[in-house]
């Protein structure tokens, strides 16, 4: 018996080895083959379907567009179009195809298909979530007069209707292949769930350099599915990655000690770090408490009593930029520079909870009736500089007298106490924006949104600032007048400052690993980072 | 001489603690923002932690949070373990059948996830304090049924023993026997229990804590701590990152030594 227990113990150790060993290996590179990691399975390869991260990667490897926003200049650039046109009035746009176009199998590309691809993302059996861009997108109507022409009639202006052709791939008229066959400079071509997906150079790809050489450069990508940081950072410095997008500022100092010139802190992202208190009048908190949490005055003591530096430099390890504002620094144009924002002063935050009814006794702040200011900050496990940055603000409020708990939970128990039972007092959580464009915040900013998380799906804007940010927004999203939508975007970020809904805590800085092996990186604070001209990337000869 | 040195080490660990705690000038919660992962000083013996606070005094802390909750855990878990044993072994034998299933099905359950899910209902608002308790009296209540089994084996052993029928024989009542004969004969089957529970929560705490179920925030714990170990980066900055793992085993181990002992002289 104990030989039989022996020889069980030996072999399970045996197999745990050897499959820590696998793990530890990645998949072999075949010749001029690009690689890195995305951390989780793409849930589709039907480019119509996607609505999470991997698989809209693979989309932006595979698919071909009619247009492409460069990620560098943010301006629309012809792709399968050779040109387009959208009509003085904004509700039609005229695109002219390349002649000569083919998909990755050698069948030509004309109208036809696309026509047929973008009704398919227009019907409602294909819910595809890029349709709700286009409003109404039931009403849309397309063309197509020739073999080289199409035309889309839109019911109403769409603010930059543009930028929506980046999310559409053309693929063959009633031929849909999840990526297959393709018209961008790769197709999909094996997939081994949570191993690796492959993706191969499209023979028929439209694009040319210079010199008249075909693109990609590269003859396939390998997107390996790993959700092993530690794992992925060895990888990256044994050569078997090419780049890291999204680096975690926990190791991007370690990997500029080992491997210099390859780590990039490109600044401040669009993303935002923020706490929010729950305000929902449905809530299943005490009245005294939502009455705080109503108070202008309390969120706005707060938010001075919060040393954001502190959080930037001891959260990110310095790769963070401090922040007031929902829209970041690096979103130029649209960023309000005369932003007037409450200032960083304890005392000062002290003068205002007492302007507001609150009175200290000892080391502990008590509202007008006598309650104590006690509550809790969720945020998600898992997320280091998150969990870093809630101690730290522990630590600050405790400063004027607040006492506060911290909860991590798993992102699941969180969503549900966020969404759904509402129960919660304040939560540290970020936001991405993938796009520099206001109209992309609609569904935060407008009160009767689902994600206007302080006071979610309200009926009516709760308080006259929430019914003048819904006004401007709308204002914003309905104007042609450039000037106009700035001038409306900079109030809504005067009155989120004024009233801190949100209060802004940091901007995450844009962290890049990418080997020195890899030429043509443009460097991009956009999704998808360093990639975003994967056609144009390839291997110095003899790296790999 | 060789017999006293877990005890010895484990009542050095105590009298170091205390003295760190009480002579130095900060507290478990302050934060020394200008010395981020600080190396080891006159002012930081072991270095600060990500958050600029003292590691000797978090891991000081961390000790005396742990010891105590578990020992205390220990204490409750073998009073029920013993209560329920007992109450088993002089039941008759269909109610300790039904016992005995019960335990059974207490054993059989997933406890992990079961302190994982008691822990998360815990109200949001629940003090760093408050946490701790419930942690560990949460250990308590699931650390039972094992130790019940065991003593139950015991007690139903020295029911039938001569000495007890003769008790019975001389007129002695249950109280008394319990008193004067039982409990003396299963103290030797009892202390072992609860030295097994106490290693066993010490190690369950920092499991919990570990998946962020544990001790909250700001108050210092050996599951808290140990989650420094998921990160490289932190590895890689100061080898003092290693310290509450290494206290941990050695605890693990005197409280495993002290097991071995009592077994020994049983």
């Amino acid at each position: 018996m104990r030989r039989l227990l022996r020889c069980l113990f030996v072999s399970t150790g045996l197999i745990a080895l050897l499959a820590t060993l696998a793990v530890c290996q990645a998949t072999p590179r075949q010749p001029g083959e690009l690689a890195w990691a995305i951390h989780y399975d793409p849930a589709t390869f039907d480019p119509a379907k996607v609505d999470e991260q991997a698989s809209a990667l693979v989309r932006y490897l595979t698919g071909g567009v009619l247009l492409r926003t460069n990620r560098q200049t943010q301006e629309p650039e012809p792709q399968l179009a050779e040109s387009f046109q959208v009509s003085a009035e904004g509700t039609s746009i005229v695109f002219k195809l390349r002649s000569g176009l083919r998909f990755s199998d050698g069948a030509p590309l004309t109208s036809a298909d696309v026509a047929w691809s973008l009704r398919r993302v227009l019907a409602p059996s294909t819910q595809a979530v890029v349709a709700e861009e286009f409003l109404l997108p039931s009403e849309v109507t397309i063309d197509t007069p020739n073999k080289l022409t199409v035309t889309v009639h839109l019911p109403k202006r769409i603010i930059g209707v543009d930028k929506i052709f980046d999310e559409i791939a053309i693929e063959p008229a009633n031929r849909p292949s999840e990526g297959r066959v393709s018209s961008g400079p790769f197709t999909v071509t094996d997939y081994k769930r949570g191993q690796y997906v492959r993706l191969s150079r499209n023979p028929y790809y439209w694009r040319r350099d210079g010199a008249g050489v075909q693109l990609p450069y590269a003859t396939s990508v390998r997107l390996d599915v790993l959700n092993n940081r530690e794992q992925e950072i060895s990888l990256f410095l044994r050569g078997d990655y090419d780049l890291i997008d999204g680096l975690s500022s926990d190791y991007f100092d370690i990997l500029a000690q080992k491997a210099p010139g390859s780590v990039h802190d490109l600044g401040a992202s669009l993303n935002t770090e923020q706490l929010w208190f729950n305000q929902s009048s449905d809530a299943p908190l005490p009245a005294f408490e939502k009455a705080w949490f109503q108070n202008q005055g309390f969120r706005v003591a707060i938010s001075e009593a919060i040393h954001r530096d502190d959080l930037a430099r001891i959260g990110y390890n310095g790769h963070a930029t401090p922040a007031f504002g929902f829209i970041s620094p690096a979103n130029k144009f649209w960023h309000n520079a005369g932003l007037k924002y409450p200032h960083e002063s304890v005392s000062d935050a002290e003068k205002m909870l007492a302007a507001s009814g609150f009175h200290r006794s000892g080391n502990q702040l008590y509202d007008s009736f006598g309650h104590p200011v006690k509550f809790s900050i969720l945020t998600n496990a898992g997320h280091p500089a998150r969990q870093k940055m809630v101690i730290l603000l522990q630590q600050d409020l405790a400063a004027i007298g607040m006492q506060v708990t911290v909860v991590t939970l798993d992102f699941p128990a969180l969503i549900e106490r966020l969404m759904h039972k509402q129960d919660y007092e304040a939560c540290l959580l970020g936001l991405t924006n993938v796009e520099s464009e206001p109209n992309s915040m609609m569904n935060t900013w407008l009160s009767s949104s689902p994600n206007h998380q302080w006071n979610p799906s309200e009926k009516t804007p709760a308080t006259d600032w929430e019914a003048e940010i819904d006004r401007q927004m709308q204002h914003q999203a309905s104007s042609s007048s450039q000037h106009d939508r700035k001038l409306a975007v900079d109030r809504v970020q005067q009155i989120v400052a004024d009233y801190q809904p949100f209060i802004y805590l940091v901007y995450p800085n844009v962290l890049q690993a990418v080997a020195p092996h890899l030429n043509g990186v443009k460097p991009s604070i956009l999704w998808p980072g360093p990639v975003w001209n994967i056609d144009s990337l390839r291997l110095v000869i003899g790296a790999r | 001489m060789k017999k006293r040195a877990p005890a010895v080490i484990l009542l050095l660990l105590l009298i170091g603690g205390t003295l760190v705690l009480l002579l130095t000038p900060y507290d478990y919660t302050f934060q020394d923002r200008n010395a981020i992962m600080a190396p080891s000083s006159a002012l930081h013996w072991t270095g600060t932690d990500e958050l600029g606070r003292d590691r000797t005094v978090r891991v000081a802390a961390a000790l005396f949070i742990g010891l105590t909750g578990a020992t205390a855990a220990a204490a409750i878990t073998t009073l029920i373990a013993a209560s329920f044993g007992l109450l088993a072994a002089f039941s008759p034998r269909s109610i300790a059948a039904i016992l005995m299933f019960l335990s059974d099905v207490f054993l059989s359950l997933p406890w992990l996830f079961l302190l994982m899910m008691v822990r998360s209902m815990l109200p949001l608002t629940a003090s760093p304090l408050q946490t701790a308790v419930a942690t560990f009296l949460v250990l308590a209540a699931l650390g039972w049924p094992a130790c019940a089994r065991a003593i139950y084996r015991g007690a139903a052993d020295l029911r039938s023993a001569e000495w007890m029928i003769q008790g019975y024989a001389c007129g002695l009542k249950t109280r008394q026997l319990v008193r004067l004969h039982l409990v003396p004969h299963l103290r030797p089957l009892i202390f072992p229990q609860f030295l097994i529970c106490v290693p066993a929560f010490i190690m369950a705490e920092a499991n919990l804590g570990a998946l962020g179920l544990g001790v909250g925030e700001p108050m210092p714990s050996w599951g808290g701590m140990l989650q420094e170990l998921d990160n490289s980066a932190l590895l890689a900055q100061s080898h003092w990152v290693y310290l509450p793992i290494v206290l941990l085993v050695v605890v693990l181990l005197i409280f495993e030594s002290f097991v071995s002992e009592v077994d020994t002289n049983a």
